[in-house]
């Protein structure tokens, strides 16, 4: 080789190495640029993209009713999502090879949209690469299950972000029976007032979010940082209410009906265990349009308003307490009319007064003349003492209840600047006062209970799977509101109010009951007592002789003409107490029994539509076997037998000329399928159907009439 | 002569200092580089990744001891059948190739899968440092010598194009620096250079001027990936890789965060081949960083010294041009994490983990090493009788 050729090489080696040298050099240059000049901008933005702390949901308790029912609950619900830049949409032609039969199955299952619809809204995903596309909000677990499987989404079981589906869970509260009890179990919702046994034990509800610090890695995935440094969320407990859905259902509807037939404003009924204060059933229904009606203000715990007439058992009490009057001491009734002062007459409902009526009998027939004139003349000079009766019978302050949103009571004292002459003699026959009818109902609970008064109890229980967090017992607010001579004395004028007096209308031949009617005036706030609208009230026990349930029915404003408390809410108080008194199993009539055959796998949900069924097994627990033939199977309905420990769904085929075996059923199930087979139902009692007055199989013609038996 | 005399390996010590370093400083940054990819696969066990980068490593030096005993003479002989070898092989991964990330580059041979282009970067320039040493006399015939090289050098370059154009461009401007080193006359030089500047022109035009749904294969992945160059904000995905590099590199300080402890491993795609570069910054520091860098350049000066005492041009043009194209493509890398390159795909040489590409690299290294050994033996320092001018007889006798 030449020496000139190798000096050339040389020589050109070195130009090389300086041109590395130069390019190093540059990197070296980029390095301090990155490292210095540049060094705060990067720092600062991985302090804002590398981490983030996740939120872990817990899952909300739920409410339940006195027999276990479901009186709400979190359902997860799913919405989808699209990512067009997953390598489901992306890569080679999975897509367009699947996106028709993806578009045909996502048609069929949701129903919504057609294939071709759903088909360009894929396509259009992909072309536009939009990596969040919302494809379908609220679907359920069976439908979320389902879409996983469809082609091009199915590539996610390799890996979580192939198929191109986002699914995201979400909870939606459920209340299985919708509107009973509706305003009482409340809600919970952001931006809302919480209302209810939702609102108040919302902290318990609610349970505790955990927390898990997450960091973005390759390929946009998301992993927890470090294990320990995750807080695990702590599910909501549950909440065992005092509801007996059965009795609330009852005292809905019949509310319902009253409302229905008076065309009246809103209503309330509140059904209450003697003994122990327990709230078995709770309805307030306001109109929303003619002849609808549905909760939406909880009237019983938060409208505090002037009671009337039902008010003058306080009255009464603290009379016969105070001995100033017997119950044998004659007044008169002075024609119906009393004028107190210039502008102030008293009138009774009857025109012409009663003449001269025992005390004991003004009670029974509500005169307003009689009652408000003994406690004129008797308090006039230290109507100090009346007051502090009101106040051992806690009307001058909230209860304090377990839910939210209680009123406030008004109980003018002697000393208020709002005192008047008209005070006394008014606040006797209830006006001038404001007392919710929760309050009301707990005096006359009170009286019933020989005179020991305790807190209307919503929530019995709180629990957390299975353990007992925390219980509430009956609560004693006062051990004695007045002697038992003057309670007996007080029971007695109220079993004369249906016996002789206002409330005869609910006398029956089947048990007794005690109680007092109020018809009262309702102001309008700037129109006064013109308008002559009334709010009819009964309030009462029943069975008189060992008084189980206290009850207060209010319809406000009803407009049919009808406006007694007898005659407008006493009906629904009676079809209440029937209800009850019929399950108190001393009231049975004659039915044909029919037993079923015992089955060695017990059938824990004899028969229930499909669909809720599956809603409520999912709920359970997703793990839950189904048999699939479920969804191949026609029926509608379905069972649900234990085997094993696991819930088993299989079909229930029901015929429809023959009858079918409702034993084991809920009454809603029961009736709805006995319905749709063309067949009247008559229920008695409460529970699960115990026996059916047809048996099984028999051959049906359409009318027949059959008796199904609950317990 | 004592064991170790027996079996040490033979050469440049100070080059084998820089394979050893470097192939250990490689073991400890995929020990923590591949964190992310242990968690997405087996749940958080970066053992496995670090079993197999030290067996393929242990396998990397086994095959440069073999190959550094071997006479690089040999080799060069080879390089010809390499070359037709490479020709089917790169073909068949056009057609036949597994894709992974979008590219096909991979071929499964024999239950072995590899980059061809890796077989071919390696069998190219030792086809052309051949050439270009057997032509020396008739080097400035452009009918004879400059075609038929740059014929060959071209037709490999764009059948690796079409899936790994960023490969086929460095390995375009590799060969272009050998030709350089390799004595071609500086005016078919400026032609070459011409002809690429005209036909890159050209197709860069194309990429950005057409529509976007007209832009087959990996084209559109290119045009995204010289766009995202160079922005300094977050822009979606674009720059995604390039903000994370920064992020590794700016975080990283001026004495690092210590080995093991980098945060961006987990956000960089590719952390342990692409851009382990920042990550070493991010762990290292700058200082490390630079030391990486300094101690490429240090094995490319010791490479170059080979052509001082070579008595052929060629084993000298072997190891220079298998030299300068390692290093080049070290820099490349590097310059790709500091975002001064834009995303190219090429991998840091010893340092990135990469299954068969490692076995090929030490290749590439045993032959220079074999070079270097047998320089040494062949012609003994003092019987240096090229050696003209004074210069490199002062440096001789250092």
């Amino acid at each position: 080789m030449a020496a000139n050729n190798r000096k050339v090489i040389l020589i050109r080696t070195y130009t090389a190495f300086a041109f590395m040298c130069v390019f190093a050099a540059a990197i070296i240059t980029f390095l301090f640029k990155i490292q210095f000049k540049e060094r705060q901008h990067w720092v600062d933005l991985s302090e804002n993209l590398s981490t983030t702390i996740q939120t872990i949901e817990p899952a909300r308790g739920s409410i339940f009713a006195i027999d276990g029912s479901l009186l709400a609950t979190s359902l997860p619900i799913y919405d989808l999502r699209l990512d067009g830049k997953a390598p489901g949409f992306t890569k080679g032609d999975v897509f367009e090879n699947n996106v028709d039969s993806l578009a045909l199955m996502l048609s069929q299952l949701f129903k919504d949209r057609s294939k071709a619809e759903y088909k360009r809204i894929l396509t259009s995903v992909k072309k536009r690469k939009d990596r969040y596309y919302l494809l379908k909000r609220k679907v359920s677990y069976p439908e979320m299950k389902a879409v996983k499987e469809f082609p091009i989404f199915r590539l996610s079981k390799h890996n979580k972000y192939e198929g191109g589906l986002t699914i995201e869970e979400k909870n939606k509260r459920e209340k299985p029976f919708e509107y009973l009890a509706e305003r009482t179990i409340g809600y919970n919702m952001s931006g809302i007032k919480p209302v209810g046994i939702e609102g108040a034990f919302n902290k318990d509800l609610s349970g505790k979010e955990g927390k898990r610090v997450m960091q973005r890695i390759a390929g946009g995935t998301w992993i927890p940082v470090n294990d320990e440094e995750q807080i695990e969320a702590r599910n909501g407990n549950d909440i065992h209410t005092t509801i007996d859905v059965n009795i609330q259902d009852v005292a809905t509807h019949a509310l319902m009906r009253t409302l229905v037939a008076n065309d009246a404003e809103w209503g309330t009924a509140v059904l209450m265990e003697v003994s122990t204060g327990e709230i078995r059933a709770i309805a307030n229904l306001t109109r929303v349009s003619e002849g609808k009606y549905s909760e939406k203000y909880n009237y019983a715990v938060g409208e505090s308003l002037e009671p009337g007439s039902t008010f003058k058992l306080a009255s009464s009490l603290a009379l016969l307490e105070d001995k100033k009057v017997q119950m044998t001491d004659l007044f008169d009734t002075e024609n119906g009319e009393k004028r107190y002062f210039e502008n102030a007459v008293m009138y009774d409902s009857e025109k012409g007064g009663h003449g001269v009526v025992t005390f004991q009998h003004a009670f029974e027939i509500s005169s307003n003349v009689a009652i408000s004139k003994a406690i004129y003349q008797n308090y006039k000079s230290n109507p100090v003492q009346f007051y502090n009766h009101l106040e051992k019978l806690h009307f001058t302050n909230p209860l304090g209840l377990q839910i939210t949103g209680e009123g406030k009571p008004r109980i003018k004292h002697p000393k208020d600047k709002d005192w008047y002459g008209t005070t006394l003699p008014w606040s006797s026959i209830g006006y001038e006062i404001k007392v919710t009818p929760l309050q009301m109902l707990t005096f006359y609970n009170a009286v019933a209970n020989n005179g020991k008064m305790v807190k209307p109890l919503f929530v019995k229980r709180i629990t957390n799977t299975g353990k007992i967090i925390k219980e509430y017992k009956t609560q004693i607010i006062e051990k004695k509101i007045a002697s038992p001579e003057t309670i007996k004395n007080l029971r007695i004028m109220m079993e004369g109010v249906i016996e002789r007096g206002t409330g005869s209308k609910l006398k029956n031949p089947n048990y007794t009951i005690g109680g007092k009617t109020g018809t009262a005036l309702v102001a309008d706030g700037r129109k006064g007592y013109a308008q002559t609208i009334y709010r009819a009230s009964f309030c009462g026990y029943f069975p008189a002789n060992n008084p189980q349930y206290t009850c207060i029915v209010m319809v406000n404003a009803p407009s049919k003409g009808i406006y007694y408390g007898g005659a407008v809410a006493g009906p629904v108080f009676k079809e209440i107490a029937d209800k009850v008194y019929a399950n108190s199993h001393n009231l049975h009539g004659d039915i044909k029994l029919v037993l079923t055959q015992t089955n060695p796998n017990p059938t824990i949900i004899k028969g229930a539509h499909k669909q809720q069924l599956q809603t409520a097994l999912n709920t359970l627990g997703k793990e839950t076997k189904r048999s699939d033939s479920i969804e191949e199977n026609g029926s509608e309905w379905a069972q649900a037998t234990i085997l094993n420990n696991k819930a088993k769904v299989t079909p229930r085929i029901i015929n429809k000329n023959m009858m079918p075996d409702v034993v084991g059923m809920g009454l809603k199930d029961a009736v709805y399928l006995l319905e749709n087979n063309g067949l009247q139902v008559q229920a008695e009692g409460y529970g699960k159907v115990k026996a059916q007055s047809i048996p099984a199989g028999t051959t049906l013609s359409k009318g027949t009439k059959v008796t199904i038996k609950l317990g | 002569m004592t064991t170790w005399e027996k079996i040490r390996p033979r050469g440049d010590m100070f080059m084998w200092m820089v394979i050893f370093i470097l192939s250990f400083w490689g073991l400890l940054a995929i020990y923590s580089s591949t964190g992310a990819l242990a968690y997405k696969k087996n749940g958080g066990a970066v053992e496995i990744y670090l079993l197999q980068q030290s067996g393929l490593l242990a396998g990397g030096f086994f095959i440069m001891f073999i190959v550094h005993s071997i006479h690089y003479k040999y080799f060069i002989s080879l390089s010809k059948l390499a070359i037709w070898i490479t020709y089917p092989l790169l073909i068949y991964t056009l057609i036949f190739g597994i894709e992974i990330n979008g590219a096909r580059r991979w071929i499964n041979l024999f239950g072995v899968t590899f980059q061809a282009s890796d077989f071919a970067k390696l069998a190219i320039v030792m086809f052309v440092t051949r050439e270009l040493a057997r032509k020396q006399d008739t080097i400035d015939d452009f009918k004879k010598t400059f075609l038929p090289i740059l014929g060959h050098i071209t037709a490999i370059c764009i059948l690796i194009a079409p899936e790994n154009l960023s490969t086929a461009m460095v390995l375009f401007a590799t060969c272009f620096l050998i030709l350089f080193i390799g004595r071609v006359k500086i005016k078919h030089l400026a032609l070459i250079t011409g002809v690429v500047m005209v036909a890159g022109i050209l197709f860069f035009t194309l990429l950005f001027v057409a529509p976007e749904n007209a832009l087959k294969g990996r084209m559109l992945t290119w045009k995204n990936r010289v766009e995202s160059f160079g922005k300094n904000e977050i822009d979606a995905d674009k720059t995604y890789q390039n903000d994370h590099a920064k992020i590794a590199i700016a975080t990283g300080g001026i004495f690092g965060k210590l080995p093991g402890n980098s945060i961006e491993r987990n956000f960089l795609p590719e952390a342990y081949s692409d851009f382990i570069y920042a990550i070493i910054a991010e762990e290292y520091g700058l200082i490390g960083a630079l030391i990486m860098l300094m101690l490429y350049m240090f094995f490319l000066y010791r490479a170059i010294r080979i052509v001082l005492r070579s008595p052929k041009a060629f084993g000298a043009l072997i190891a220079v041009g298998l030299s300068f194209s390692l290093v080049l493509q070290a820099l490349i890398n590097m310059a790709v994490a500091v975002n001064l390159f834009p995303v190219t795909g090429l991998t840091l040489p010893l340092i990135s983990k990469g299954g068969t590409s490692i076995l090929l690299t030490s290749v590439a290294f045993g032959v220079i090493m074999s070079v270097s050994r047998y320089i040494e033996e062949d012609e003994p320092e003092g019987k240096e009788d090229l050696m003209m001018d004074s210069t490199q007889t002062t440096i001789q006798k250092q």
